[in-house]
């Protein structure tokens, strides 16, 4: 089975309905990529511990306009209205897969447990779109700054896509300067993103950045020089009527 | 040295079969034998809820039970705790650490991405008292049997004690057969069943009392021999058993087909 559509991600620095309360436009933007009147969307919140209070957020933020389901890895046993039995059937079926936030750590070492890792790297590669904030962001790339512990550090992620991430990149001045240095002793050359601004990649490349908030900024961070530059990107506010005119 | 360093003992695991704040408010005998079990004076407890994704019911039900009796704070591997400190230095200044149910899989797979399974080795072995329940005892021995995918499957675990362990053997008694199949065919070694209520406590590695907060339970020790099941039931000591307030029915409530299991399982003893 395939979507055709190529494979996607969208990597929120944050925001969407978990952190942007009646501001959909990140939210909207993901939906209009399936370009299906009532797409399938599934919200995987392992990064939080399948919180209960997000799941229906989750469901109110969605349910009247998309068909919802969602993935815990934590109740298995006892269902609690999560998606039983095949998982992998269940997620290559979706149009868009929703990463909530959380812990990047505890995320990647509890989707490897349960083979999610591959059956996410099949449904991107099928075209189902892949979209998160904040843990759900940094979970695709190649290498992640996570500060979950403290003083920020470098994780591996899934590898989808072959650069670095950085998140809340306006939110902790400290993270800004560890992920430069990072970049500088030699992690992967990547992108940052504030919260309110998505990264969308089209295969494995950044085709556009959008934001739901009119400064919301994000940059390339690579070495060049001897010295690591942190290059702005054209970021496309969704609140603009005059983009919506352009993409019309 | 501190004076903490120097009363620690021993190295001890209390693995419940199930039972302690998140299954029994009513009856905190088996966390106040959790207690028991260090010498200083005011306790150092850590809770430990990621198996069950740290929910915040789990974590208000462990303060309400131990914020008067102990020094008590959680470990959170999915909210930020807002400390700088690194685990080392949180995990190794306790004096039990406490561990919640919920899916083994999952705890396994978080401890070792956050690498905190070494650390709670390490606390082992300096003598801080591992404590836990369901997926938290389990994960302390050679292996066990979870739900942790849907169906029930054997799981391995960290492997601190030898032998298996199985929980809830009278709340979920579907979990008994997997876990004697596995110890008959020798995918699992063999080991301890324990009833909701039941906890073993591990001396080093070897067991040496079996406790527990409600009347009419057990535990099973089995070995494979042959091809032959080899079963010797284990009478706990009941705990709190004073006479002057003896465990009223209301506190210890028992759900119909377990008390039928249990007088089923009696009945069978007695035959």
């Amino acid at each position: 089975m395939t979507t055709g559509r190529p494979p996607q991600i969208v990597a929120f620095g944050g925001g969407g309905f978990s952190m942007e309360a009646g501001n959909p436009l990140l939210d909207d933007y993901v939906l209009s990529l399936a370009e299906r009147e009532r797409p399938k969307v599934c919200f995987v919140p392992t990064a939080s511990g399948d919180a209960d209070h997000y799941v229906v957020r989750f469901y109110r933020t969605f349910s009247t306009r998309c068909e919802t389901s969602h993935v815990s890895l934590f109740r298995r046993d006892r269902g609690d209205g999560a998606v039983e039995g095949d998982l992998e059937a269940h997620l290559l079926r979706q149009d868009v897969v929703y990463v909530g936030g959380g812990s990047v750590v505890s995320l990647l070492g509890a989707w490897r447990a349960h083979g999610l890792d591959r059956v996410l790297r099949s449904a991107w590669r099928r075209g189902v779109i892949l979209c998160g904030l904040s843990a759900g962001s940094l979970c695709w790339f190649q290498e992640a700054v996570t500060a979950f512990h403290g003083a920020p550090t470098v994780v591996r992620g899934l590898g989808l896509l072959p650069h670095s991430n950085c998140v809340h990149y306006d939110g902790e001045p400290e993270r800004r300067e560890e992920y430069r240095r990072f970049v500088g002793d030699g992690v992967t050359p990547g992108y940052a993103a504030d919260d309110g601004a998505a990264l969308h990649f089209v295969g494995r490349d950044l085709r556009r950045v959008v934001s739901s908030r009119p400064r919301a900024r994000a940059f390339r961070v690579e070495p060049r020089a001897g010295d690591v530059i942190e290059e702005p990107l054209p970021v496309s506010y969704l609140g603009d009527a005059r983009l919506d005119l352009a993409v019309a | 040295m501190t004076v903490r360093e120097r009363l620690r003992g021993e190295p001890q695991i209390l693995a419940m079969g199930g039972g302690g704040f998140t299954m029994e408010p009513d009856n905190a005998a088996l966390d106040d034998f959790a207690l028991s079990l260090v010498r200083v004076p005011e306790p150092r407890i850590l809770f430990l809820p990621t198996a069950s994704g740290d929910p915040t019911a789990q974590i208000t039900a462990f303060y309400a039970r131990f914020a008067r009796r102990a020094s008590a704070t959680h470990l959170s591997l999915f909210r930020r705790h807002g400390s700088s400190r690194s685990l080392a230095d949180i995990v190794l200044e306790q004096d039990v650490i406490y561990v919640g149910g919920g899916s083994m899989r999952n705890l396994l797979a978080i401890w070792r991405a956050h690498e905190l399974d070494q650390l709670l080795v390490e606390a082992w072995r300096r003598g801080i008292v591992l404590a836990g329940l369901s997926a938290g005892a389990m994960c302390w021995f050679a292996g066990g049997v979870t739900r942790s995918g849907g169906p029930l499957e054997v799981i391995e675990g960290l492997g601190l004690l030898p032998g298996s362990f199985t929980v809830h053997a009278d709340g979920e008694p579907e979990r008994l057969p997997v876990w004697l199949a596995a110890v008959r065919s020798g995918e699992l070694p063999g080991g301890w069943a324990a009833d909701d209520g039941v906890g073993l406590l591990f001396r080093g590695t070897r067991m040496t009392r079996v406790v527990s907060s409600r009347p009419g339970t057990a535990a099973l020790r089995v070995d494979a021999v042959g091809d032959e099941l080899v079963r010797h039931r284990i009478e706990p000591e009941l705990l709190g058993a004073d006479p002057a307030h003896p465990p009223t029915p209301a506190s210890l409530p028992v759900p119909d087909d377990i008390r039928e299991l249990r007088e089923l399982r009696q009945a069978m003893r007695r035959s």
